[in-house]
């Protein structure tokens, strides 16, 4: 059966509709998101209500999060000062929007989801705020979906969708105890497993201004990457008209984040 | 010239056995630095003694260099020093009489100094933690995956990670393998192969038992405070 995975949609009514719509003409109606409903884009109260009214399940993302309990990261999540104003600007724009019902539903979002082998989370199953790179370090990526107990691990964050499949793995390792000081030598070999990035439904960021979700089967293991476009400039306009920083209507047009990639993108913030 | 560590952890107030351990080096060739990951306190004795020799070094003695570990941590959140979060994880697997103990080992005038200290040091292409890169409590021993280990080796950047958590003496080395992984996304397919880089975790022991560290020769020394057979058999008296 297929299902579909939703991501990071970013108070951007008009590339959620689209997205559902595709989602819909497919004829599919399992379907999950995996947060950041809001941040960034001028529809926040607007996009909660759609996914509640779906009743789509959801888990919830770093902006959902930083939403009910203050912000969350520090300023060494963003990649400059510059960065870090415009997302606290954004917060607190957002902030004063949502509505008390809405904030309540995102707090009340769990921190991932689980069916059978599937895992679903925003960033990692560490972090709603790690970045699961399609070239980080392979073997710390295969710790994140084995260390969780899943087979496949489907995320968010990065707003790039990518399928990354990981396998013929193993370890050799050598062994001195204090107890028999002596040398002991064995290979751990490792389970393949899958990690999915749904990409972003409200701010993609793979270069192209169209919307990204994916569709995975899970009697195949398959997984397609799919790209809805849709009415960005309806979007850009919310966003200047509401006040928000133009650089995020420039950045939706454009498809990328040219100036504001972070250094270490893998970095997780601890505070 | 001979450049060794002693590493040291887990002496949980006992001024008896540090004191014994600074005899040892003093016997032993080419120690230049001793580290001390953590669990200096704990709650079974007063730890007053320990902290105020620490801070102040004998004229003879090597002088420390402490981190923090898993007691100093419990302590300093039940003493409001990390925020809102209090000694969860001690009232959760000891019980409220274990916290009262601990906040009575430990006199208030060492807290700043304790909440002074680092959560580990880099030193060359090693890490010195108390737990791992992950957490201060995280238990690392030789029977932890060899995947969870290079993880938190990974996270650092380091070939070596020394911990102390686990209270245990080993040595594991991972020596070699690899995976391949490929990536699809909407410009196509790519094929990455990555081999294990030779890299290791050192579990030094804790309290009486700890680690001498060669570092020209990389090679590790599992003794015991005042085991004459053990320092005798690694040549190190």
């Amino acid at each position: 059966m297929n299902h579909a995975i939703i991501s990071c949609l970013h108070a951007n009514l008009p590339a959620t509709e689209a997205v559902l719509n595709d989602i819909d003409r497919q004829g599919i109606d399992t379907i999950t998101c995996l947060g950041d409903l809001v941040g960034y884009g001028p529809q926040p109260n607007e996009v909660v209500e759609l996914i509640r009214k779906r009743d789509i399940a959801t888990c919830q993302g770093c902006w959902d999060e930083d939403i009910i309990d203050g912000l969350n990261a520090c300023e060494c999540s963003y990649p400059s000062q510059l960065a870090e104003r415009r997302g606290h600007l954004a917060h607190q724009w957002t902030d004063d929007q949502l509505t008390d019902e809405n904030k309540s539903f995102l707090a009340s979002l769990p921190t991932s989801l689980r069916r059978d082998r599937l895992l679903f989370v925003h960033g990692s199953p560490n972090s709603q705020h790690e970045y699961l790179l399609p070239d980080m370090d392979a073997f710390a990526a295969l710790e994140r979906v084995d260390t969780a107990g899943a087979d496949i691990l489907f995320c968010g964050h990065t707003h790039q969708p990518y399928v990354r499949e990981l396998r013929d793995g193993s370890i050799r390792v050598r062994l001195q105890n204090a107890d028999h000081d002596c040398d002991q030598g064995e290979e751990l070999t490792l389970p393949m497993r899958k990690i999915v990035n749904a990409g972003s439904v409200g701010e993609p960021r793979h270069g192209s201004t169209n919307a990204t979700y994916v569709i995975h089967n899970d009697a195949t293991d398959e997984v397609e990457i799919k790209e809805v476009p849709y009415d960005v400039g309806r979007t850009c306009q919310a966003i200047v008209e509401a006040g928000l920083p133009k650089v995020f209507a420039w950045r939706l047009s454009h498809g990328f984040e040219f100036a504001e990639q972070a250094e270490d993108a893998s970095h997780v913030c601890e505070r | 010239m001979i450049e060794r560590w002693a590493l040291v952890s887990g002496l949980l107030g006992d001024l008896e056995t540090y004191d014994l351990i600074q005899r040892d080096l003093k016997k032993t060739r080419g120690v230049t630095s001793l580290f001390i990951l953590g669990d200096l306190i704990g709650p079974k004795r007063n730890c007053d003694a320990l902290l105020d020799r620490l801070k102040n070094p004998h004229r003879s003695d090597l002088k420390p260099d402490c981190i923090y570990g898993w007691w100093e941590e419990q302590l300093l959140a039940e003493r409001g020093f990390r925020g809102e979060r209090k000694a969860d994880a001690l009232r959760l697997s000891q019980g409220e009489d274990a916290v009262s103990a601990l906040l009575n080992t430990v006199n208030p005038s060492h807290l700043n100094w304790l909440a002074s200290l680092q959560f580990g040091f880099i030193e060359l292409d090693c890490a010195l933690i108390h737990g791992s890169s992950s957490d201060v409590g995280d238990n690392l021993t030789s029977e932890t995956s060899p995947l969870i280990l290079l993880d938190r080796l990974t996270r650092l950047n380091v070939n070596r990670l020394f911990t102390a958590r686990s209270t245990k003496q080993f040595h594991l080395e991972l020596t070699g393998g690899g995976i391949n992984s490929q990536v699809k996304d909407l410009n196509g397919k790519r094929e990455q192969q990555q081999e294990v880089p030779k890299r290791s975790v050192i579990g030094i022991g804790a309290g009486a038992h700890y680690t001498i560290y060669d570092v020209g020769s990389d090679k590790t020394h599992f003794l015991t405070a005042s085991s004459q057979t053990n320092t005798k058999g690694m040549g190190f008296v």
